[in-house]
């Protein structure tokens, strides 16, 4: 078995030359090379029956009297599903064949706890194996597989200060970032000379392979020197920028237009994680679940329309997922409880837009809850094949794709 | 009491120094100045534990905590956390509470409500320190807690599962340790438990009266019963027993230890505060495998480096500072609490850090410069200046691979002169054992 120690000798011995510039990174890269993939993840639980809402379902109708009400100002998608009315960011993606739904996404023996069913999705491991230090993410098993082919930088998280289960690589380095501005190293300045002591800081964060550290300061001299590195590539790449949608000034829009900038930028980083919080909707859902789905359409409309306008969509893809969805019924409280599977959306990347997959039967529940038409490993390997990144090696195993490319 | 609990005893080979009494205030509290260091060194080991459990049994500045809750804003409430961690000579309460807070991890985001916030960390500083059974009741019935998991709507023939299943799961005793039918019958005894107007109430009407079968008995509990029996399961030894080690001693205890501590924390009839203490005192705390074992978190790290220098900032700019560094109190990100250990740092998070301590070496966005540049400058040679600033921040107890970087920094034209104290402390702070705690 790996223990703790292994996995920080591990971290401790990535190579520096790993971060450095590989000489082919962002708009010289071969073609297909550049794609970008952006994991959008509703933390929480999101209630796949009120967003991908049922239009004609009775089932659905006796199950939530009252929370059906969004059936009322529905987004007609095809003949039986709408999006919830708020979403109209996201329907307008819709009309303009930008965007895709995959009924249904789950996996079998679903877990109602948040983390656990989150680990499942971020390791796309679910025989629910216990998550150690060691255990990476599909992502960062992806992002290991660039760091080998030279990629300097190849996944970031945006937004959240830890990164995410689904990012954790072996080798590869994968930053946080929240505002590029932030990435840089400070000096103290009194009586001058900050570019040398900069400098001199610098060489003293040089990564040493000095025996006699113990694997844990060996871990956290690898990261101050990879922070060094990365924060003077950042400050030299991200200069031309200019926005070419509104983001509408929220926490969420600003975490996508970051990935936009770096995606335009061609600055070499392929996979990101955005997280969007507050999902978890056990009661009084209805006007909290508007609020979240509506700042969610905006800011994914002005990320697309971002992208579009430099030309930037077509290598583009976002999956919108949850941990879960929710219980059919609706609770005393005017809310749901954890749910299992869900739809996922699918958008930019030139994805064959419209509805995928078989809608899940809501006669037929695996303990109240909906069950899954579609393993969301499948769906995995789509992206994976779309990136031009080996499924086999990140999932572990064949998983046929949906088709969502041509 | 097994081997590992017995009571460190100095020898001429491994004394109570002052690496140790560092490791003792960076663990059971914030750190602390080098005089104070040095104080504790001579007093002894035994009265070294002794001063960082608290003098009285009422948590001191309650007036402190009023003003907080009369200004209403969560910023407040968090500032005064800050000032009450900063100012503790017997820092073992905060540093409970700061265990606590992330072990019943409470929201502010969901809640919407500072003062329910501010009396639950009362709640964990008046308890904290306490029998866990005790501990365990006042979250159940506390309004934050009642409301940020849901059980305000669990109610008779609607229960809410959300509490009673993050009880086991998280609060007491851990995944495999309780099936989904005690989940589902505990939270039956749980309805009925209510907040009207901030404070909580039993409402009769509410409460699901009949028969539950819970961990394999039947009766007609009520939450009391549901929080006496699950506190007195021997798998909550155990999880309460890995959690303080975690917390206290090693990111990843063995079976031994928390066995150990498990038939300790048991034999003290779950009695926290005895339990730690003797944890504190013993071989184990002060081996070899422990000492800088951990990262440092965000505050760890915010307020150990304050602390050390003797560094003077507004508790409001040392709160966001902290939330920048991830770590936002009263705001943990989900019911789990915060990440651990190195998922703290990335090269995102490690930048925020020696930025940070930039700042606060040069006085700059609101911090006032600290004295302890002048003395490192004041020390002569860059050896000597190096040992200076190795004292002051790091026991005196560096690697050779690091001193050997500090000497190369301590010699460039750029670390003497005016700010070349600074420089060379924030250098210092920017070593990878500055990280560890």
């Amino acid at each position: 078995m790996t223990t703790r120690r292994d996995f920080l000798k591990a971290a401790a011995s990535v190579p520096f030359a790993s971060l450095l510039p590989a000489g082919h990174d962002g708009l010289w890269l071969p073609r297909g090379d550049d794609r970008v993939l952006l994991v959008l993840e509703l933390q929480g639980g999101n209630d796949g029956l009120n967003t991908v809402v049922p239009l004609h379902d009775d089932t659905y109708a006796r199950a939530r009297l009252r929370l059906s009400s969004v059936r009322e100002g529905a987004l007609a998608l095809d003949a039986g599903f709408g999006l919830h009315g708020d979403l109209a960011g996201l329907h307008a993606l819709c009309k303009q064949q930008l965007a895709a739904v995959v009924h249904g996404v789950g996996y079998a023996e679903p877990d109602r706890s948040h983390f656990r069913s989150r680990d499942i999705w971020h390791t796309a491991d679910p025989l629910h194996q216990r998550v150690a230090a060691d255990t990476t993410g599909w992502l960062g098993r992806a992002a290991d597989l660039l760091a080998a082919g030279g990629a300097s930088m190849p996944a970031a998280s945006v937004g959240s200060l830890q990164v995410p289960l689904l990012l954790r690589a072996r080798a590869a380095a994968v930053p946080t970032l929240e505002r590029a501005e932030d990435f840089q190293l400070g000096v103290v300045t009194t009586g001058g000379a900050a570019d040398e002591r900069r400098a001199a800081l610098v060489e003293l964060l040089a990564p040493n392979q000095v025996p006699g550290l113990p694997p844990e300061a060996a871990a956290v001299a690898a990261t101050a020197a990879q922070a060094a590195a990365m924060a003077e590539k950042l400050r030299t790449q991200l200069q031309r920028y200019e926005p070419k949608a509104d983001y509408a000034g929220s926490q969420l829009g600003a975490d996508l237009q970051l990935v936009a900038r770096m995606a335009i930028a061609g600055f070499g980083t392929r996979l990101f994680h955005v997280g969007f919080g507050g999902f978890d909707t056990h009661a009084r859902q209805l006007p909290t679940h508007a609020g979240l789905l509506r700042q969610l359409g905006t800011a994914l409309g002005a990320f697309a329309a971002d992208l579009a306008g430099h030309g930037a969509l077509a290598r583009t893809t976002v999956l919108v997922h949850s941990e879960f969805g929710r219980r059919l019924a609706e609770n005393a409280s005017q809310g749901t409880d954890h749910g299992a599977a869900a739809p996922v959306f699918v958008l930019g990347g030139g994805v064959k837009p419209g509805l995928h997959g078989t809608p899940p039967d809501l006669r037929d529940l695996i303990d109240g809850d909906v069950k899954p038409t579609t393993d969301f490993r499948a769906l995995y390997a789509d992206l994976l094949g779309w990136l031009r990144i080996d499924a086999r090696r990140v999932l572990g195993g064949d998983f046929a794709p949906l088709g969502l490319y041509a | 009491m097994t081997d590992l609990l017995q009571p460190f005893v100095p020898t001429a080979a491994d004394p109570f120094d002052l690496r140790k009494a560092g490791h003792l205030l960076r663990r059971a509290g914030w750190s602390g100045s080098l005089r104070q260091r040095r104080e504790l060194v001579s007093a002894g080991v035994a009265a070294a534990v002794e001063s960082v459990m608290p003098a009285a049994a009422v948590p001191p500045g309650p007036e402190l905590l009023q003003e907080a809750i009369a200004f209403g804003d969560i910023e407040h409430v968090r500032s005064h956390r800050v000032h009450a961690c900063l100012q503790s000579n017997h820092p073992l309460r905060e540093r409970m509470s700061s265990l606590w807070h992330d072990h019943f991890a409470t929201s502010n985001k969901k809640l919407l409500d500072p003062r329910s916030m501010a009396l639950q960390q009362a709640m964990f500083d008046r308890l904290g320190l306490d029998t866990f059974d005790a501990l365990l009741l006042a979250v159940s019935r506390d309004p934050a807690m009642l409301r940020w998991l849901d059980n305000d709507t669990n109610r008779k023939g609607h229960p809410n599962e959300n509490f009673a299943r993050e009880l086991f799961e998280l609060f007491a005793l851990g995944r495999g340790c309780y099936s989904e039918r005690d989940v589902v019958e505990a939270a039956r005894a749980f309805t009925g438990w209510h907040v009207i107007d901030g404070q909580f109430h039993f409402l009769a009407a509410y409460h699901d009266a009949g028969d539950k079968e819970l961990f394999g008995q039947r009766a007609a509990f009520g939450g009391e019963q549901v929080v006496s029996m699950t506190a007195a399961r021997p798998e909550s030894a155990r999880w309460i027993a890995e959690r303080l080690l975690r917390f206290f001693v090693h990111p990843q205890p063995s079976a031994e230890e928390v066995e150990a501590l498990a038939r300790c924390y048991t034999q003290q009839q779950r009695h926290l505060g005895r339990t730690v203490q003797t944890l504190l005192a013993s071989r184990l705390f002060f081996s070899a495998r422990v000492y800088r074992s951990k990262v440092k978190s965000p505050a760890e790290f915010v307020l150990g480096l304050v602390r050390l220098l003797g560094a003077r900032a507004a508790p409001a700019e040392l709160a966001r500072a902290m939330g920048a560094m991830g770590e936002s109190w009263l705001e943990p990100p989900t019911v789990e609490g915060w990440p651990r250990d190195m998922a703290w740092l990335n090269p995102a998070t490690w930048l925020l850090r020696a930025n940070f301590a930039a700042d606060l070496l040069e006085g700059r966005r609101g911090k006032l410069r600290p004295a302890a540049d002048d003395l490192v400058a004041a020390a002569g040679k860059p050896s000597e200046r190096v040992a200076a600033a190795v004292d002051l921040l790091l026991d005196g107890d560096v690697t050779a691979a690091s001193r050997a970087r500090l000497l190369a920094f301590a010699a460039r034209r750029a670390a003497a002169g005016p700010g070349g104290g600074a420089a060379l402390l924030h250098a210092t702070a920017c070593t990878p054992e500055f990280q560890l705690l």
